[in-house]
């Protein structure tokens, strides 16, 4: 069958390796027409509620089979799934299924009380996974074994690559989340595309370490069953823990691993990795963050035999650029970001917005087939988060800006060199520090503050932030992190909060966060230490 | 030793959240901790009980829940 939307990937696979274990998470396992069979019925039970093609269908699921079921689930509805973090305070969820407009959201029964709060707060209607006796007056729901049961006909639907496939919701530097925009035609050029750079196979068997709502499950859920292999959904609380993530690992016999740098650094550290037997691993990609190469050493050194390569890319674009690391690094220079993949360009731009010299810093930006259609409702951000080249007349290339800044090396390797902006990536998460700095500022007893990164010693770093405290305002740091915790997901709390009297400044009267951030390396914050 | 469990995760891992923490609640599932929470607790444990734990221990059996970092600790005190 041809495949040209993210759901024939389901379609073609349950139908050439029907009995195949598809997912398994905790113990349990479902094959690939199980997982086609529960995703139809899914789709049925979504359009008996109401969606309709083009619709947004919110996912608000821990780790489990589930998720599987509900994406392709809700593709086959012809609708786009919006992924939710199931630990994110309620305001935040409020805001992404208002933003957006999702009416319907499937999700399990112990969210039950988390779903009430968003019950009258957001256009919601209709609850998949939740009994109906367990929600307010205007939710309706339906649980998972009526949905299983059921699978009522389903219309002919008419979907293009075009169409909507998934909206990703990420920090905004304005305060709020911006969600991404992803069609079948971006989703399913990155499933192919990696597929084919990454040689998966029939056999593989992949770690899923992301959770759905960060853009690197993609290739756990839709790459992996492209080729029909089978993906291990890992529990929140074993990517918690190392040396669990590790067992796992070994007892799944994992073949090809992908995650944030910062999982894989911490299996190294604190893995238990010389009493594990990673035999069956073939590929290690790790993206998000630069690999510490005396970590990655360390590891190479530990298991020749298994690949490594550095996968670099916005979510905005999912990937797209790659670095295969052929040998152990030998000193401590930092591995290339690499070259731009198939059927993708690179461009360094300079400040004046024109293409820099080879080996000249600028920031990278990238036209690829993997590159979302922009951000849902911000005119404001699309007009300033593509690079358009005139090519013929009335007609130009929209290139994605990565915000990264990038040269390329004598041997033409892209190499990373920050930031252009204040965006950070805290221990694989992506937060932009204006956010953090918007909800600290907005709090009734902050005169004045500064968020910052500091490194953490382990390749990553920990945010952190510096208040002055209001005239005759008393600030008390549980109750500042308790509001703080309502707004933003945990990842992007600061982890120590120092009162000062005043700031470090520049010369211009600038707070000068360089300094904030050597003082919280030189002195720590009282709650930093332990 | 359950208490003093208790106390430190409240106070430096919930970082001052309002949450009631029973000694069954999954602690790693429910976002509480974070792996470096997960780091800090175990380093806390070894500093205050002077044990080493060693990283293979490390794993979700052991420290799901703080009912569990107790009976493990029981385990390794009397082992």
């Amino acid at each position: 069958m041809t495949i040209y939307t993210l759901t024939h990937i389901l379609d073609a696979s349950a139908q050439r390796y029907p009995d195949h274990p598809a997912m398994r998470c905790n113990g349990a396992s479902m094959s690939y027409a199980q997982w086609h069979r529960r995703a139809g019925a899914l789709a049925a039970a979504l359009v008996e509620q109401g969606v309709r093609p083009g619709d947004r269908v919110g996912i608000y699921l821990n780790k489990s089979l589930e998720t599987a079921v509900a994406i392709y689930g809700i593709w086959m509805a012809g609708a786009a799934y919006v992924p939710l973090d199931p630990l994110a305070p309620a305001a935040r969820l409020i805001f992404a299924l208002n933003d957006c407009g999702v009416r319907h959201l499937v999700t399990q029964n112990n969210k039950a009380a988390a779903v009430r709060e968003l019950a009258g707060q957001s256009p919601l209607k209709h609850v998949i996974g939740i009994v109906q006796d367990q929600l307010p007056v205007p939710l309706q729901g339906l649980t998972w074994t009526e949905v299983n049961s059921a699978g009522g006909p389903m219309p002919k639907l008419r979907v293009t690559e075009q169409d909507l496939a998934y909206v990703m919701y990420t920090s905004g530097s304005t305060g709020t989340p911006k969600g991404l925009m992803h069609t079948h035609h971006s989703g399913l050029s990155y499933a192919q595309l990696s597929a084919d750079l990454y040689d998966l196979r029939h056999e593989d068997i992949l770690s899923n370490h992301s959770p759905l709502h960060f853009d690197m499950s993609t290739f756990d859920y839709f790459s992996g069953p492209l080729r029909g292999a089978t993906t291990v959904i890992i529990p929140e609380a074993v990517t918690k823990l190392p040396a669990s993530m590790s067992k796992l690992v070994q007892d799944e016999r994992i073949t090809v691993w992908y995650s944030v740098t910062t999982a894989i650094v911490q299996m190294v550290l604190r893995g238990a990795l010389d009493k594990r037997d990673f035999s069956a691993l073939r590929w290690l990609n790790y993206g998000g963050e630069p690999f510490p190469p005396a970590h990655l050493r360390s590891f190479m050194q530990r298991f020749p035999n298994v690949r490594v390569s550095n996968v670099y890319g916005p979510a905005e674009v999912n990937q797209c650029t790659f670095y295969h690391v052929d040998a152990p690094p030998d000193d401590d220079e930092s591995i290339p970001i690499g070259e731009v993949w198939a059927n993708s360009e690179g461009i360094v731009l300079g400040d004046d917005d024109q293409p820099v010299a080879d080996g000249e810093i600028g920031e990278l930006a990238v036209r690829t087939p993997t590159m979302m259609r922009g951000y849902w409702g911000r005119p404001d951000l699309n007009a300033k988060a593509f690079y358009l080249r005139s090519a013929y007349e009335h007609y130009q290339d929209s290139f994605y800006r990565t915000g990264d800044l990038m040269k390329r090396d004598s041997l033409g390797r892209l190499r990373f060199f920050g930031r252009k902006d204040r965006q950070v990536k805290t221990r694989g998460y992506r937060v932009e520090l204006d956010e953090v700095e918007n909800a600290l500022g907005s709090q009734p007893e902050v005169g004045e503050c500064a968020v910052y990164a500091v490194p953490d010693g382990e390749g990553s770093s920990l945010i952190e932030a510096a208040v002055i405290a209001k005239r005759d305002a008393v600030i008390d740091e549980a109750v500042l992190k308790a509001a703080l915790a309502g707004r933003l997901p945990a990842y992007a709390l600061p982890h120590a909060i120092r009162l000062m009297d005043d700031f470090p400044r520049t010369g211009t009267g600038k707070i000068d966060r360089r300094a904030l951030r050597d003082l919280a390396l030189s002195a720590p914050a009282k709650a930093e230490v332990s | 030793m359950r208490e003093a469990i208790h106390s430190f995760i409240q106070a430096e891992l919930l970082m001052g959240q309002n949450v009631a923490l029973a000694d069954g609640d999954e602690l790693l599932l429910s976002g509480l901790v974070d792996s470096l929470g997960a780091v800090r607790l175990i380093a806390h444990i070894e500093d205050h009980l002077g044990m080493r734990i060693p990283p293979e221990d490390v794993v979700i059996e052991n420290f799901q829940s703080v009912d569990a970092i107790v009976a493990y600790l029981a385990q390794r005190q009397t082992a």
